[in-house]
Parts: C-alpha cells; structure tokens; sequence
C-alpha cells in the first residue's frame, strides 16, 4: 500500500490512477494518523517552494514525515515539486526544504529568450548508476517535464538521473537511503512512467 | 467429456451445434470446405481463370471512374491483404471502413499505414458511440452470444451504401473459407430483423445512426443496383501467414495476436463473453482452418485449442465502462439465461423459402455464397 | 533534448467527438473515450480536449466523460469549454487533468485567469485565442466559439495574458481551421515574438511538411492538430492516428539544420 499524501499541492488524480493502472494498492490521505502508519509514501507537489514547506507544517506533517523518512525508513518518492522541497533549499522562496537530501533548488535562466521557462515536455534522462527505482528502464524512456526551477545536489552520490535543458544540466532524479525524488512527472509519462512506479512500488 | 467426438480432418468436434461426422469420421465443416474448394477451384489454375474473368469484368465497369470496387477494411490480416492485392491487381479501390467505435489503436494504425503506403482513399462510416453502445449492451441484456452481430450487418450495409454512393458495382471482401473457415451457424447469426428485434426489446436510444439492413434494402442492393459481391480468397492461394509476411514488409502493417482481436467488442466476443457463458471456445474456426490448410499440424492445433484463453482484465473493465454496467450486472448478465436467435424475430424463415431465388443470387455473385449456404436452409433439428 | 510537443487537440460537443472546418460544420468523429485509448496506445506526447459549444449552449464541462479521458491517460491533458467558475477549474484539476484551457470567459472577466494561476501555477493554465483575419487583412479576436467578434487585438491581448498569468498560448487560426492548407504563420509569428511563453500553433495542419514550416518560420514551440488526427486525408474518411513518428523527426532534424 502507497499512501500518496495529500497536502494541497497538486494533482493526485492522475497518480492515484496510474497506480490502479498498474494494480498497485494505493490510497490519498491528508489523515495523521494514517500517514504515520504508511508502509510506502508519495509526496506530489505543484505550485510554489514556500507554499509547500508551510502547508506541510500547517498540516502537522513535518515530524511525521521526519520520523517515518528518518527514522522508520520508509521508502518516499517525491514528484516535482516533490522532490525539490527534499532538498536544502530554493532561490523560488525562503522557507527551509525538508533537507533530506543535500541540494539546491535554483531558477532557470537563459539569456536567449527562445529558451522557453517553464521546461515544459517530454526529455530524455541519463544514468550511469544502476537504482531499484531505475532498474530496466527501457533504453529509448522518456519523460514529460513542468517546472521552472531545478535542483542540484552537493554531493554527486546523491545525483541519480540527469537531463540537460537548453545548456543547463540538472539532476532529473535523486536519492539518498530510502528518499527518492523525480523532477519529471511518471504518472503522465506513458509505459515509461509506469515502469519505473512498477520499480517503486516493488522496493 | 467421455463421448467427445473429434473430426479426423480438423479439430472441430461433437459440441459443436449442427456437427455430423461422415464414414471416415470426417465432419460435415470439411465436406463444406472441400466441396467450396472444388467449385472455386480455389489455389488452382481453374480459380485463377475464375478470377482474372471477373477482375476484367470489374476493370471495365470502373471505365473513366475514380473508383471500381469498394474493399471492406478492419485492420486485421484478410481485409489489409486483400487491398493490397486489389493493388497489384490493377484495381482503383476504395476501401471502406465500418468504425462501430471501438477500434484499438492497431486496427487504425495498420489501415493508415496500408491505405497511406498503396495510396489508397479511405471512406469511413462512423455510428453514434451512444447508440453503439446501446445496441452492444442490448445484445448482452437478450443474453444471446451475437454481441459482435451488429458489427458484422452493419459493415456489409456500409460497404453496400457506399459503393452506392460513389456508383461502384463491384464489393469485394476479404472473407477466406479456407483461412477462417466456415463459422458454426448457430452462435452466430445475424440478420436485420433480429438485431432491430432485439433492440426493440432491449435497447433505451432510438437507433438513428445505425447502418441496418432491412429485408427490403437487402433486395434493393441486389435487384436495383445490381450489386456484386466478390470474395477473391475464395479463388485465389491464400493463407494468412503468408498474407502476414508481405503485409510486415510491404506496409509496416502489425499482427495483434490473434482472429478479430483488433477491435475491442470482438475481442470482447472471443476472449470473454463465448467462453464464460456460453461455453465456446472459437479458436477452432481458425485452427481448424490451419490444419485443413497445412499451415499447422492437427496435434499442434489440438495442443493450442486445449490452452485456456487468456482474456485481459482490463477489457473486462472497459467493457463495463463502455455499456454503463455495474459489477452485480455484468455478473448477472455472464451467469444469466442463455438465449439464441430463435427466441427473436429474424428473417430466417423467409430466407429459407426464397432458397432458390438466393441461389440464383448466389451463383451470379449478387449475394455472398456462404450466405446461401448458411442462412437458406433450416438448422439441423430444424424443419 | 527536449522533443516538440505535437498536441491532438480534440473537439467535443458533450459526450461526442466532433471535427469543424473554419469553426462551422460539425463532423461527427466518434467516441471520446476509445479514441484516447487509441492515443494512449500511439503514445502521443500530450492530448487537448476542447468542449466547443459549452459556452455558448451554456453548458458545464461533462466530468464523467473527462473523468473517463483521465482514467485512460497517461500523459499531459489539457481541457478547455465552458470553464466559468474556480471550482469546476478546481473539479477539471482533481480528476486528473493538469492544464486548462480558457478562451471565452478570460475575455469576460480577465482576473479569472490570474485567479487560476496564482492558485494552480502558471504552468497550468492555457490561454486561448481564436484568431480571424478580416477582408483588409487585419486579424480580430474572437470568443464563445467564433460567434462572437471582440474588440481585443491578438497581439496585445496575448501579452495581457501573459501578464495575468497565462503559461502558454494556444493561437488557433479560424480560416486555417480543417482546410488542410497550413497554420497561419503570420499570426503565430507575431506572437511568438511578443511574449515569452510557449505558443502552440493551432489550425490548418495538413502534412508534416505544415508543421514543420509553422515551427521553423512561424517560431512556434508546440503543434496542435485537429484534422490530421481524425481523417485518413483531406475529404475522406475517420480514421483516428498519428503522423509517422519517423517523418516527424525527419521533418525536425530539417529544423536544427
């Protein structure tokens, strides 16, 4: 069982459907209660740095999830906005992130205004590790991407997929322990996104 | 299954309804075959002849015209082939395509890439999804195992209307005895009046959309405009892997697996609704078919056929879906009485009694032959 | 790299698929449901839904059928028709749909789209604007599905939409619509180099070839197409598919050159 927490952020629909979609038992839940008892979690995320950080404290998530990520181990995916908020920090706001992971957070600027912000549609990703969440991801994957800012981690253990956007290279996936995060959206990126949910939900 | 008896020839065998086996133990499907076989002169220097007569035939009718004969095309392997050799034939087709809505998307793939690739025009007659739906479901509520029927009637008015429209006499149709055999008759029947009976009966929208076939249309095909009905698979050499071979290559065209799978209600028809209520398992029109052809021997058949069939539980789902169905309903319908076509209204009877009018028709190409052979006589059992 | 986004962009009337030409004469397409399984299975990059009479027969987005589009796609979808009130915005998001389309109602009350963006993102929201060009080759904005002459001008509105928090455009030429005959480069250029969102080209798209020129000479960052989709070819019949992936990327490799 997934829980997919539902904190205000974002569009959990098309998780919670990919997941049927793949007869992975889930379930969106905005409960404490039943957050502290999940086996496995998924944290969404659409909208802005700052708003996320505070709706996760409003809602008496922080410690929660500190103990369940922290301390229990348990296996957490972050989606976009997800993932930024594991890391440290975010030139979007000035809250601190949850800072699981090591990293930054920073906008996308380009001097050529053809460079379109947000990066906005499908990219290919590349790895050099081999990861559970990765394991067996078709050679030709590819992934649907929205954002405008992306993340860096200071240490290069933590940095698992990489996808380059006009010059800029950023880390498309991380990890550390059981923490995992994706800047691209797997619930909408066909059989590619499937399978590596498929990855997530067998670890 | 103590007394099941299996044909020597084929692995067609005693539940099949109407079966009767001769001396040698071979079945009454294979003597139709053979017999077909013999009068076609199918794969011969004689059916050959038979044909090239009736492509000349076919050419001058189409004279200064864009088109000279309409070619029913699902996606599936017979009709992709038979518009690829309408090609090479040196026809101007125009194929025809009867969407009842729920096509997958390799059906409508391999008629692009077929149609795009011989530069082929494509007319496609779409029903109302709503009405689709509601006759489908109509069909379940009757409890009859005709579910895919409608597709079926309606594909042979829409090839009838359209070459009508664009002024064409000639239709021809991708249907092999020798690949597919000659279905059983009595899960399968279909006419104009036992579908709009049924509907009557079952269905909520007023059929509007709907391509039916009446008594009276049917003769105005035949009679009025004269409409022929040419099946060149059952002249020329054919087999399905061999068509599957130059389809891969010529066109780019992709096998999805299996008889009638391209489309979801049929698919609906073979891999759930016959074997989980009724019992029956029509893998072995084709298998049958293959080992009359040589293409598989009758052991490997028979090794296929006991497999059970795997169906995709998400077709249950869509089907559920498509036809507003709740679990308990779709339950009641699969667990419910089983009807057949003589529990409705049908043309049936009336067949029969113009057997001799419909053979004429048959031998001048006007109607299908197999519709002569299979709807003028009474079943067996029958009076 | 980043592929160029090729957007079917689908015409509903309710529960119904339809195709217009020149926004007039609609043609009946087929089931909404089981041709998005259909591009689902093509796997195309994203899908767009349009209810295009929704406004003006006054009609609410019909949440069962676009429920029913979510539970089968598994890719970006947007949806556009009938879009008046935040919480059938809300409705649309909830049940997976991640980007809305709003044309008629931004015209009515412009802060409706800042509402939605600031709430949703700005990535979220579409601005539509339907384009017709007059006798004297000026081009108007029209609403409520073309019945409609603003006194907006496409230019100026478009940077005012960027300015309310519209994420990208989608430029929809009324004369190009159905023909077959190519998008409106003009339109899309001019747009294209007065704002700094996305645009998508909408309207016209006949051969690969078309979008290709919209992309390359119009500067463009998405496609939508409309016909191309749903015919075999210009006057013939249904058929729901996609362009040949691999003249697609031929077509782009022409582009970077």
């Amino acid at each position: 069982m997934i829980t997919i927490i539902d904190y205000g952020m974002g569009n959990l629909g098309s998780i919670y459907n990919m997941f049927k979609h793949i007869n992975v038992e889930s379930k969106i839940s905005k409960d404490t209660d039943e957050i502290s008892k999940a086996e496995k979690i998924l944290l969404p995320g659409v909208g802005s740095f700052d708003a996320a950080i505070e709706r996760i404290r409003e809602n008496g998530l922080k410690e929660i999830l500190d103990q369940k990520v922290l301390v229990e181990k348990v296996p957490i995916l972050g989606i976009c906005l997800g993932m930024q908020i594991l890391t440290s920090e975010s030139e979007e706001g000035n809250l601190e992130g949850l800072n699981w992971i090591s990293g930054r957070t920073k906008k996308f600027v380009f001097a050529d205004n053809h460079i379109k912000i947000p990066h906005m549609g499908w990219n290919i990703v590349r790895s050099s590790k081999t990861n559970p969440l990765t394991y067996n991801l078709a050679e030709d994957s590819r992934f649907y991407f929205v954002h405008s800012y992306y993340v860096k981690v200071y240490e290069e253990k933590n940095s698992l997929l990489k996808t380059t956007y006009g010059g800029i290279e950023f880390d498309s996936a991380i990890q550390k322990d059981n923490i995992w995060g994706t800047q691209f959206h797997p619930e909408k990126s066909h059989k590619f996104g499937m399978k590596l949910l498929e990855n997530f939900a067998k670890i | 299954m103590q007394n099941l008896v299996v044909c020597k020839n084929c692995i067609y065998d005693s539940r099949i309804p109407g079966i009767y086996f001769d001396h040698r133990g071979i079945c009454n499907f294979c003597a139709q075959i053979d017999k077909l076989e013999i009068e076609y002169g199918t794969g011969t220097k004689t059916g050959e002849e038979k044909f090239n007569q009736i492509l000349s035939v076919i050419k001058l009718s189409g004279n200064k015209k864009k088109y000279d004969c309409v070619v029913g095309v699902s996606g599936g392997t017979d009709s992709s082939f038979l518009l690829y050799k309408a090609k090479e034939w040196g026809l101007k087709p125009l194929a025809v395509h009867y969407d009842n809505t729920w096509n997958s998307a390799i059906a409508t793939e391999n008629i692009r890439k077929v149609t795009t690739k011989l530069n082929i025009d494509l007319f496609t007659y779409v029903i109302d999804n709503k009405e689709a739906d509601d006759i489908f479901k109509s069909f379940l509520l009757a409890g009859v195992p005709e579910f895919d029927a409608p597709t079926d009637l309606a594909f042979t008015q829409v090839l009838r209307m359209t070459a009508a429209k664009f002024g064409v006499k000639y239709i021809l149709e991708g249907h092999s005895f020798r690949a597919e055999g000659i279905s059983p008759q009595q899960n399968n029947y279909f006419d104009g009046k036992y579908i709009k009976d049924i509907h009557n009966k079952y269905g909520k929208v007023l059929m509007k959309t709907y391509p039916l076939m009446t008594f009276y249309q049917f003769m105005k095909w035949i009679l009025v405009y004269n409409q022929k009905f040419i099946r060149p698979l059952w002249y020329i050499d054919y087999s399905k892997p061999m068509a599957r071979e130059i389809l891969i290559k010529e066109t780019g065209w992709q096998y999805y697996g299996g008889h009638h799978l391209e489309n979801r209600a049929a698919s609906f028809v073979h891999t759930i609704y016959h074997p989980q209520k009724f019992g029956i398992d029509n893998r072995n029109w084709g298998l049958s078919a293959e080992v009359r052809a040589g293409v598989i021997s009758r052991d490997e058949a028979l090794q296929i056929y006991n497999m059970p069939i795997t169906p995709d539980p998400e077709l249950v789902e869509y089907v559920k879906k498509r036809l507003s169905l709740s679990d308990k309903e779709y339950e009641e319908i699969l667990n419910g009485e089983k009807r057949t076509f003589r529990d409705f209204k049908t043309y049936k009877k009336r067949f029969e009694r113009f057997r001799l009018f419909f053979k004429l028709m048959a031998k001048m190409n006007l109607v299908p032959m197999s519709f002569y052979v299979k709807y003028c006589f009474p079943l067996p059992g029958e009076k | 790299m980043l592929r160029t986004r090729i957007i079917p962009c689908l015409q509903l009337i309710d529960q119904s698929l339809v195709k217009t030409v020149q926004f007039k004469k609609h043609n009946y397409i087929g089931d909404p449901i089981n041709t998005v399984r259909i591009f689902n299975e093509l796997e195309v990059d994203e899908l767009c839904f349009l209810d295009i009479r929704a406004t003006v027969e006054k009609r609410e987005p019909n949440l069962k059928i676009l429920t029913g589009i979510a539970n089968e796609c598994f890719m970006p979808l947007s949806y556009g028709g009938g879009l008046r009130d935040f919480e059938t915005v809300k409705k649309i998001f909830s049940i997976g749909f991640e980007k809305v389309v709003i044309n008629s109602f931004a015209v009515e009350k412009p802060e409706f789209i800042k509402k939605v963006a600031e709430h949703f993102g700005n990535q979220a929201v579409i601005g539509s604007i339907d384009v017709k060009k007059n006798i004297l080759g000026r081009y108007n904005v029209y609403s409520k599905d073309g019945t409609e002459k603003t006194k907006l001008e496409p230019i100026e509105w478009a940077k005012k939409l960027e300015e309310l928090g519209a994420g990208e455009l989608l430029i929809t030429s009324m004369d190009n619509d159905g023909t077959w005959e190519g998008f409106d480069i003009e339109i899309n250029k001019k747009i294209a180099n007065a704002v700094s969102m996305p645009i998508i080209a909408n309207g016209g798209a006949g051969s690969i070839e078309h979008i290709g020129e919209v992309l390359l000479k119009g500067t463009v960052n998405a496609v939508a197409l409309g016909s191309m989709v749903v015919y075999q070819k210009k006057g013939m019949g249904v058929l729901i598919n996609f362009p040949d992936k691999e003249q697609l990327n031929n077509e782009f490799l022409k582009i970077k050159k």
